[in-house]
């Protein structure tokens, strides 16, 4: 870009590295805090990583094995498949919430219900199995809130931030389920705003009444192993609403 | 599509130094003309989930021999595949058709996840803090180009290159072997292997900028 002075041979050379990914270790933190204050070098690995994408041509397609898009519809959630005046709806409850969330338990969790419950432009759920139940889920200090709904009529968890530190590019939020027998089980990892999953049967039946929620700090895109890896941020036990 | 060809160049064993790999643009790459996913990823970014799913039908494959030719497992290609269109279905918005081709915006951000992935699995037991230094997530601004034209130059450059610091640049990019992976691989120091791709890179530039 021509606004961008020109980079040194061996400024560039590092920015070429970095776009190749061959860096490691303190070199790759370099390139990365590089990358994060000079705009001439990250100008220059994006010049690289343009010139390099050619190389995707290389590649032979393989086709996915089969169900992998209805997985990522299950993430996206089923909300996003409504109308946007229904996410106005919810996102100005939410607002709401917020403000009330730090005065009262009990309300918070009842609108929380409300918003996991209540969908306009739907037909009603058929009548619940067992009653919806919610958590509150906190963390020492007041540090991070959140409220949790399980409907296990049809397996909706809705999960609402309220206060949550933000996880910055190179981390996420895990949500787990510890229930009876102490295993944390991971819920996924947690959007931005609002967490909506319908949960698969097996797991269903271990979302009752005692069995704790948590939100863990993780790498980008969740934790590497079973469990938890990271500091847990808050955590919260299923009640009956 | 012949997925068992694919999957056989998908998981070579090593490091080796492949004959010369026509470079050429694919017939995938072909078949999905900016024209008709520049439109889509617009609609996606709008919320439209239909468009979504044709997409997928359109670009699943290719990205998906993308991650699978990074992660070498099938199990963690296909949760990065996940990954990778939810992250699509939440940042659609941020694509800028003035600065990308949709397809290489595409590439770059299911590298940049398979390349956290292989990253992390490395480093599985160091503490939080080292995660940091993964990859970022998302891909970075391109310049507005001629994407075919772009394509052509590469190759030619490619091509003028020896056969080795070729193949080390194409493994580094699509493998995402690391300098002392690599170094490894070939039973050379370290300092050889950053000379020998160094040197390649430096005449890959001097021909692209020609």
């Amino acid at each position: 870009m021509s606004s961008a002075p020109p980079l040194s041979t061996e400024r560039d050379a590092l920015a070429a590295e970095y776009a190749l990914g061959l860096l490691e270790g303190q070199e790759l933190a370099n390139a990365r805090e590089l990358e994060r204050t000079d705009p001439a070098f990250r100008v220059a690995v994006d010049r690289w990583n343009h010139r390099f994408a050619p190389l995707y041509d290389g590649v032979a397609p393989v086709e996915p094995p089969e169900g992998i898009l209805e997985a990522i519809d299950r993430q996206i959630g089923p909300a996003a498949t409504q109308g946007s005046d229904n996410i106005v709806v919810l996102r100005r409850r939410l607002a709401r919430w917020r403000v009330l969330a730090s005065g009262s338990t009990a309300l918070a969790a009842s609108l929380a219900l409300a918003l996991l419950i209540e969908r306009p432009g739907e037909i009603a759920p058929p009548a619940p199995r067992s009653a919806p139940m919610v958590a509150m889920i906190e963390g020492g200090g007041g540090t991070a809130r959140l409220v949790a709904a399980w409907n296990a009529a049809d397996r909706r968890l809705m999960v609402i931030p309220a206060v949550v530190p933000p996880a910055d590019a190179a981390h996420s939020h895990e949500l787990w389920l510890i229930p009876a027998d102490g295993k944390p089980r991971s819920m996924g990892v947690m959007p931005d705003g609002t967490m909506r999953v319908t949960i698969d049967e097996p797991m269903a039946g271990k979302l009752r009444e005692g069995a704790m929620l948590a939100v863990s700090l993780e790498p980008a895109g969740g934790s590497p192993g079973d469990g938890p890896s990271g500091p847990v941020l808050a955590s919260g036990k299923l009640t009956r609403a | 599509m012949s997925t068992k060809l694919a999957h056989r160049n998908a998981l070579p064993a090593g490091l080796t130094f492949p004959s010369r790999r026509p470079l050429g643009m694919t017939e995938a790459m072909a078949l999905v003309p900016r024209h008709e996913l520049t439109p889509l990823l617009r609609a996606v970014a709008s919320g439209d989930r239909p468009a979504l799913a044709k997409l997928y039908a359109r670009t699943s494959a290719k990205l998906y021999g993308v991650i699978l030719r990074l992660l070498r497992s099938e199990s963690d290609a296909e949760e990065v595949l996940q990954e990778v269109f939810v992250s699509v279905w939440r940042n659609a918005a941020r694509f800028d058709e003035e600065r990308a081709s949709p397809i290489t915006w595409l590439c770059t951000l299911a590298r940049n996840r398979s390349i956290d992935r292989l990253r992390r699995r490395q480093l599985a037991t160091a503490p939080l803090e080292a995660a940091s230094e993964i990859a970022l997530d998302e891909p970075s601004a391109f310049e507005r180009i001629d994407a075919q034209q772009e394509a052509g130059r590469l190759r030619t450059c490619l091509d003028e290159l020896e056969s080795r610091p070729r193949a080390l640049i194409e493994a580094a990019f699509l493998d995402g072997a690391t300098y002392s992976q690599l170094a490894e691989r070939e039973g050379v120091p370290l300092g050889t292997m950053k000379s020998w791709i160094r040197r390649g890179l430096q005449r890959l530039k001097g021909c692209l900028e020609r």
